[in-house]
């Protein structure tokens, strides 16, 4: 295949496209594979680790002593760990290895520097790292799949930006290819848009070294989380894979691609639209209903846009069928593709405000989020590693028999595991809204909701079992064709000109209309796209133009949601939470409880009758970050505070079944046993003080600090008096209950204490 | 498609594209999504004629209201309709419900206590003579904070429900895992 490089970037020369090269100097380059090795090595071994966990933690929900007892493996600090390590860790590395396999060899140039490459990959590997040491610490910005603190943070865009995005884009301006494919297109829109999610959403207030506060609050802070969030799957789960499919699948394909007019159309408008669909995470919350309807109709205008590249791709198998019945590499892409486009329906379907009642907080999201990550994301990753081993590693893969079933274990499970948690989250969405006959909630007691589960819970298991054991079927496959390399590899010298500086403009192609008026015809050659190929020899105007795309369609939403004021209606009665409730609900982020508990009631009658009042929202001024979390594998808490005696809750923390039979919450006893660091409350509420919260006296030396230990000693009494644990006053667990008892109360308890009468 | 469609003059690392039209259907649904839009959002954000989703919990609430409390009205919380409520099975479900979603978890599933709260089925009770002081209690707490208040989140109706539910239940003496608590007290009202 070397050769076949060589003569055809020869072959340019003289026929390439319009005049300009010839007499151009030709260059002599190497592709740098050993860094794609790297990535995909990488690849495979975080994705190990991203799918033992999440087996871990799927079996915690089913059988909570699997959370071991150690407080750093609690689901609620293991579940980020799952998802971040899915997301940036397994697809991050595998984006990595298909950016720079295929960026090398579609600009037909060596990385711009080799070592960029190199800080590139070690500081990668090190934010994993840190990722898997904080979290389990609970060290967590508490925010779903931006959870690691300030420090990472910074280091996360040095390395992506400074480091990979200054790579590639000095590869495009050195590129030898006089226009960009697609694929290109794709990594750019991808490059630009996560430093943006990631900066904006980042923002935050460092209260120590490994603390911070989110400098958004309540609404606003909700509404850049999922803008960031649900970005995060268009733009690092999505818009890479989409680059990796238009280089990998064509090639494993042998088949020319299905249409790039189709390529045109759907990038700039799932770019363009993608931005915009972000609140649909946020449906019946306290997010003005102008930005839910905005995030609704997007999504549904988004269906096309996505499935356009599930078109391109499939399509390109046209005349290749039959090469699928023999080929792994091809089975895996098909069925990644098939599950993008499930999923990608699936998607908007869910976006329907309607539809969004019934499905939010349930495992149908998780069922959702799935049939995308293992399908499209997992699939694609597979199919990509498999044509990549024999060639990277330049021999042949060690057994195709073994790649295939890998391929039949992934798909099945894959299957087991989403069909039971559609099958349960629909039920539990069903149970929750149930009436009996007398007007009363069908099924009050939350547990029996969660109890009906258990059998899907433990199907999900099993099927993610043997998704994994195709995965380490993949591993001893890519093993064993790793100690079949030769000695040392073979670098294959490639040869191209230069681009030259002078190239002819292009013309538009004459109309093909006739007896029609003059604007008729500057439609018709318009709508040929003739201009789109002359933006695509042009990187930096191109990445204007995404650049454009994705900042105008996001502040038609931000600017709003931020300028408003009667987005977000004050309640006189809400205040700042006192020093040790924010304490207390430092330690309600640390241990990751939003991973399992809302604090949203929405304004809907089954929603209302379970747990009190729906949410406004003033409720959330002083909430940063916000805690209305997207999962109820526990009640909401939104109006938690005075439902149970502190008493009932320090015996709740140290083990929920004490009090709860079926509770499947971990047990938190180390809770009730280590100290409260009293001495750090200072400068938590001074940070927050910073952030515009009206902390008055609370910020002089001293003060917070003296009245969270007399708050404390208040509750540890209480919970002595009324029959509990008694000397708590210095534990942390005093403080989450003191946030436990604060939670709801403001805007509904106007009055404070006046008797109890109604 | 008849012929082999038309592949285009480039090729990027041997990968070829295809001159083929967008399909049909991609554009109609395209175009359908996009008109169905516009009109959606002029209806439900622009006409403050459209109920809200707040304006219709608010018309369920009260309508469920009604449903449930038309044939008996705003009642007075007092012992004697306690009483009347705590020999209607109908309404003792209400009361049964509601139990089950705010009290059970202190004191169990059917009253029978837990490891929090007293067995509310023998004939033992603290802070509580007459029915009516099981009303009080629910309203504002007792035992220093150890059985809540809950006075500002239910309504008068709700009360007498579960306090009915409450005298009902009495004399099931269900096992549960407390001793028994507080001081045996006369029956609640005149003899049934």
């Amino acid at each position: 295949m070397s050769e076949a490089h060589v003569s055809r970037a020869l072959s340019t020369v003289s026929a390439g496209e319009g005049g300009g090269v010839t007499g151009a100097v030709m260059e002599r380059f190497v592709y740098d594979d050993a860094i794609v090795r790297k990535f995909l090595t990488a690849t495979m071994v975080w994705g190990l680790v991203a799918f033992l966990v999440g087996l871990l933690i799927a079996v915690q929900l089913a059988w909570p002593a699997a959370n071991l007892g150690f407080e750093y493996t609690s689901f609620g600090r293991l579940r980020p760990l799952h998802t971040n390590a899915a997301i940036f860790a397994f697809a991050g590395n595998a984006i990595f290895a298909a950016v720079y396999y295929s960026t090398q060899r579609l600009c037909k140039a060596r990385m711009w520097s080799d070592r960029l490459s190199a800080l590139h990959f070690w500081g990668w590997q090190a934010i994993i790292v840190s990722a898997a040491l904080t979290l389990p610490l609970g060290i967590t910005q508490g925010k779903e799949y931006a959870e690691l603190e300030w420090p990472i943070d910074l280091a996360i865009a040095v390395v992506w930006l400074g480091f990979f995005g200054t790579n590639f884009f000095m590869t495009l301006v050195h590129r030898r290819e006089r226009h960009m494919y697609v694929a290109l297109w794709f990594y750019i829109a991808t490059i630009v848009t996560v430093t943006v999610l990631h900066v904006f959403n980042s923002l935050v207030v460092p209260a120590g070294l490994f603390k911070s506060y989110s400098v958004y609050a309540g609404v606003q802070d909700a509404f850049m989380q999922w803008w960031y969030g649900h970005n995060a799957v268009a733009f690092f789960l999505t818009t890479p894979f989409l680059g990796l499919m238009y280089y990998f699948m064509p090639k494993a394909a042998g088949r020319p691609v299905f249409s790039y007019r189709l390529s045109i159309l759907h990038f700039w408008s799932l770019v363009f639209i993608y931005i915009w669909a972000g609140p649909h995470h946020l449906h019946y919350t306290a997010l003005p209903s102008w930005a839910s309807t905005l995030g609704m109709l997007f999504s549904v205008m988004l269906w096309m846009p996505s499935w356009g590249g599930g078109i391109n791709g499939l399509l390109t198998l046209r005349g290749a069928w039959h090469k699928l019945r023999d080929d792994p590499v091809l089975k895996f892409f098909v069925a990644g593709v098939t599950f993008y486009m499930m999923s990608t329906f699936e998607g908007p379907m869910l976006s329907v405000k309607s539809v969004n009642a019934l499905s939010h907080y349930t495992d149908w999201t998780i069922a959702h989020v799935h049939s995308g990550a293992l399908g499209w994301n997992g699939l694609m990753t597979f199919g990509m590693m498999y044509w990549l081993l024999p060639r990277l590693f330049q021999t042949r893969l060690w057994s195709t028999k073994l790649a295939e079933y890998h391929f039949w274990a992934a798909t099945l499970g894959i299957l087991l595991y989403i069909i039971p948690i559609y099958f349960g989250g629909i039920t539990q969405g069903l149970m929750w809204r149930a009436f009996d006959e007398v007007g009363q909630l069908k099924y009050p007691d939350f547990v029996e909701t969660v109890m009906r589960l258990m059998p899907y819970y433990w199907i999900r298991v099993v099927g993610g079992s043997i998704f994994i054991l195709g995965a380490l079927l993949g591993a001893v496959n890519f093993f064993m064709t790793w100690r079949s390399r030769p000695a040392v590899y073979e670098e294959v010298v490639h040869e191209a000109p230069r681009l030259s500086r002078s190239y002819p403009e292009a013309t538009p192609p004459p109309t093909r209309l006739t007896g029609n008026v003059e604007f008729g015809k500057r439609l018709e050659v318009w709508i040929t796209m003739w201009w789109h190929r002359v933006w695509e020899r042009r990187p930096i105007k191109f990445t204007v133009f995404v650049v454009i795309a994705v900042a105008v369609a996001s502040l038609f939403e931000i600017i709003p949601m931020f300028l408003i004021r009667s987005n977000v209606p004050t309640i006189e009665s809400v205040r700042p939470y006192t020093p040790l409730e924010l304490a207390g609900r430092d330690i309600y982020v640390a241990e990751g409880c939003y991973n399992c508990h809302s604090q949203m009631i929405r304004p809907i009658y089954a929603e209302v009758k379970r747990y009190g009042e729906y949410s406004k929202p003033g409720e959330f001024v002083y909430d940063h970050p916000f805690q209305w979390g997207s999962r109820r594998i526990g009640p909401d808490l939104a109006r938690e505070g005075g439902r149970q005696s502190n008493a009932w809750h320090a015996l709740h923390f140290e083990d929920p079944r004490q009090v709860t039979e079926n509770s499947t919450m971990p047990a938190y006893p180390w809770l009730l046993g280590q100290d409260l660091d009293f001495a750090s409350i200072q400068s938590r509420v001074r940070a927050m003080a910073m952030l515009g919260v009206p902390y008055g006296e609370a910020v002089k030396d001293g003060v917070a600090e003296r009245m969270a230990r007399a708050q404390a000693a208040e509750i540890a009494a209480s919970i002595a008096a009324q029959g509990g644990k008694p000397g708590l006053e210095g534990k942390k667990v005093t403080a989450l209950i003191a946030y436990m008892q604060r939670l709801g109360r403001d805007a509904t308890n106007p009055a404070p204490a006046e008797g109890g009468a109604p | 498609m008849s012929h082999e469609p038309k592949v285009l003059d480039h090729e990027y690392d041997g990968i070829q594209e295809y001159d083929n039209p967008t399909p049909g259907w991609w554009h109609a649904i395209f175009w359908a999504t996009i008109l169905f839009s516009i009109p959606y959002f002029v209806i439900y954000e622009m006409n403050p004629e459209v109920p809200t989703i707040q304006d219709t919990l608010e018309a369920t609430r009260t309508a469920e209201l009604r449903k449930q409390f038309a044939e008996i009205g705003e009642l007075t919380l007092d012992e004697a309709t306690i009483l009347r409520f705590a020999d209607d099975p109908k309404w003792l479900a209400v009361g049964a419900s509601m139990f089950r979603s705010r009290c059970a978890s202190c004191h169990g599933q059917q009253g029978e206590g837990g490891s929090v709260g007293p067995n509310m089925t023998d004939h033992h009770y603290k802070n509580v003579k007459v029915a009516m002081d099981l009303a009080k209690v629910i309203q504002n707490g007792a035992a220093g904070g150890a059985m809540p208040a809950w006075g500002h989140q239910l309504s008068t109706n709700e009360v007498v429900m579960l306090s009915s539910f409450l005298v009902a239940q009495r004399g099931k003496n269900l096992p549960g895992p407390r001793p028994a608590e507080g001081e045996v007290i006369p029956p609640f009202g005149p003899a049934k």
